[in-house]
């Protein structure tokens, strides 16, 4: 798909489900707000991971901090400032970390990502106890649920859309160069140093903003349930199991997992969790591009069919 | 001066279960570059294990330990043919097998604890093992607490000697410098890599038993000791299990003496702070020439 034609589709598609609030029922609304979240994470997650193949698990530390953010702000900030100043607190200790560690590849990188998000969990924990004296928050004048549908679906189709942006951008060819190979990226000029660290921190910036949106769903804030790493394994998973290097793929898998996590986790919670598990070394093991690497797959076989079928076409015609 | 010897004794002991966890991580990634983040699920494993032994047939825990190696190695031969064995023919390259078997390794995560969560139930069980006390130079300690020290240092000494001193560790070795030039050497790579994975988790199972005998269980007990295991690894270098022995004791001393210095809450703050620290300082390990 062309970037222009992905522009578009995004913005048709905002503008449908932006009715959202005022066709669907509450059960429908909250189940669609779920889906939109996992979406703007799991794109703005294959934006830095899926090109560079640095596996990150620090979405759940980003998305934990802008809800904090929100829960340290709300009363004194107008809500779209608390939103923008969650996700910018993200992207800005995204950088810090970024420059600190975005030198370790592979598996180095991929645990202390995770051990961040336990890292800040644990910090933030310390630092209420000790000042604020309570380790959780109650939101009190929280946002009209309808507002906060409304903020979440424009960031995850800001996120969609910056996706596409930066994978039409110099910036986007730079991310694949380092993803293929990082040298050879280097070699021929990528500052590849700088170019990390700027699309961690740019994707850090929507998992923030949407944990501050998000923050508002509960009422009552504390740190396991805000750095909850449920939060960031479905992030990678959907991204992974939809296709870290498209974008149709994490949206298309965000809405299948939303679904099911609604319909199955609250009723069988572990067995849940356990068919997740199994689902992901499956795909690791038999499909590791993911649901979207199907799709030239099966094209090539309609393809096939279709040569297979020309010279029967011809013939009938002749006949 | 009794108060500083049960001080340091304490994350000696805890640092003598974290080298064994260690250790079982270390073979399997110091191998084949499997990261099996799912570490501390087996480990969990073995701790119920030892639970239902000494519950159900009042065996004790040092008796079990060898039935509950033997157990974990079989389950580990198993997990090894079922998932890792494919990664490791089919990925392209060194970084797609450490990636691919990480991502595996949340899966059986996800799978293992799960699991036990259905069998077993969330809450803490635990039982009373040796619970007297020992008195030693004026510092009291429980002798369920020096059983598993004394136990953890023999398990790691006896692997490190095996793998200095005799044919089938010098295979190991070479296997862990050069997988390729251990196969041309003459050296079973496809027999040995399944029994040094198996090896592996029978490690994390035993370091599970010993756990049982001091603390309650729990099918979340294992998480942590992944992370610990992560860290004790980056301390004493990858593939090196001396150095993983006295990166295990030394990060025990480290958050023994850091949680009486600050706070006990801030015990897993220490923990990634030595390990940030080291990756920033000394990549390749504190031991590293």
């Amino acid at each position: 798909m062309t970037l222009r034609a992905t522009l578009k589709l995004t913005l048709a598609a905002g503008i449908v489900l932006a009715a959202g609030p005022w066709v669907l029922s509450d059960f429908m609304l909250s189940l669609t707000l779920t889906c939109l979240m996992y979406a703007g994470l799991a794109v703005s997650w294959a934006m830095f991971s899926g090109a560079t193949n640095y596996l990150s698990l620090a979405t759940a530390a980003f998305f934990g901090l802008g809800a904090y953010v929100t829960a340290w702000t709300l009363q004194a900030l107008p809500w779209p400032v608390v939103v923008l100043l969650g996700g910018l607190v993200a992207a800005a200790f995204a950088a810090l970390v970024g420059a600190a560690i975005l030198h370790l590849r592979g598996a180095y990188f991929a645990v202390l990502t995770f051990g961040l998000g336990e890292l800040v969990r644990h910090a933030i924990t310390y630092f209420e106890k000790s000042y604020a004296g309570t380790v959780g928050r109650v939101l009190s004048a929280t946002p009209e649920p309808a507002t906060v549908y409304l903020t979440v679906l424009a960031i995850a189709m800001a996120a969609v859309c910056t996706c596409a942006l930066v994978r039409a951008s110099r910036l986007g060819l730079a991310l694949v160069g380092i993803g293929a190979d990082e040298e050879r990226a280097q070699t021929l000029g990528v500052n590849t140093r700088r170019v990390k660290i700027a699309a961690f921190a740019l994707s850090a910036f929507f998992a923030g903003a949407l944990g501050a949106a998000m923050a508002v769903r509960w009422t009552y804030i504390d740190p396991p349930a805000v750095f909850n790493a449920f939060i960031g394994f479905q992030t990678v998973l959907i991204a992974m199991v939809g296709g870290a290097q498209t974008i149709i793929g994490p949206l298309v898998s965000a809405l299948v997992f939303s679904l099911l996590t609604e319909f199955l986790r609250l009723q069988f919670p572990y067995l849940f969790l356990m068919i997740l598990g199994t689902l992901l070394i499956l795909l690791v093991l038999y499909l590791p591009g993911g649901l979207a690497s199907l799709w030239p797959l099966l094209r090539a076989r309609l393809a096939a069919v279709g040569a297979w079928l020309a010279p029967l076409e011809d013939r009938g015609r002749r006949g | 001066m009794s108060f500083w010897l049960e001080l340091a004794a304490s994350g000696l002991i805890t640092g003598g279960i974290y080298a064994v966890v260690a250790i079982g991580l270390n073979l399997q990634y110091g191998l084949m570059r499997i990261m099996n983040i799912s570490h501390g699920e087996f480990l969990m494993l073995g701790a119920y294990l030892a639970y239902w032994a000494h519950t159900t047939m009042q065996l004790s825990p040092l008796v079990a330990l060898p039935a509950i190696f033997a157990a974990l190695f079989v389950l580990g031969l198993l997990v090894y043919r079922l998932c890792f064995r494919r990664i490791a023919r089919t990925a392209p390259n060194v970084e797609a097998i450490e990636a691919r078997s990480l991502l595996v390794g949340f899966g059986l995560m996800f799978l293992v604890q799960n699991a036990a969560y259905l069998a077993w139930g969330a809450d803490l069980r635990g039982y009373q093992y040796l619970a007297e006390t020992v008195n030693i130079g004026g510092a009291l300690f429980g002798a369920n607490r020096l059983v598993v020290f004394a136990f953890a240092i023999a398990t790691s000494l006896a692997l490190l000697v095996a793998l200095r001193y005799t044919l089938l560790g010098k295979a190991v070795r070479a296997m862990m410098q050069s997988p390729t030039g251990a196969q041309l050497v003459g050296i079973d790579t496809s027999v040995l890599h399944p029994a040094v994975f198996g090896c592996g988790l029978g490690l994390a199972g035993v370091a599970g038993a010993l756990l049982s005998m001091v603390y309650e269980i729990s099918p979340s007990m294992g998480e942590p000791y992944t992370v610990t295991a992560l860290i004790v690894i980056t301390l004493g270098g990858l593939g090196s299990v001396s150095g993983s022995l006295l990166g295990g004791l030394l990060l025990g001393l480290v958050e023994a003496l850091g949680m009486h210095f600050t706070s006990p809450s801030l015990k897993m703050l220490l923990s990634y702070g030595v390990f940030i620290a080291v990756l920033l300082a000394r990549p390749r390990g504190l031991f590293a020439r």
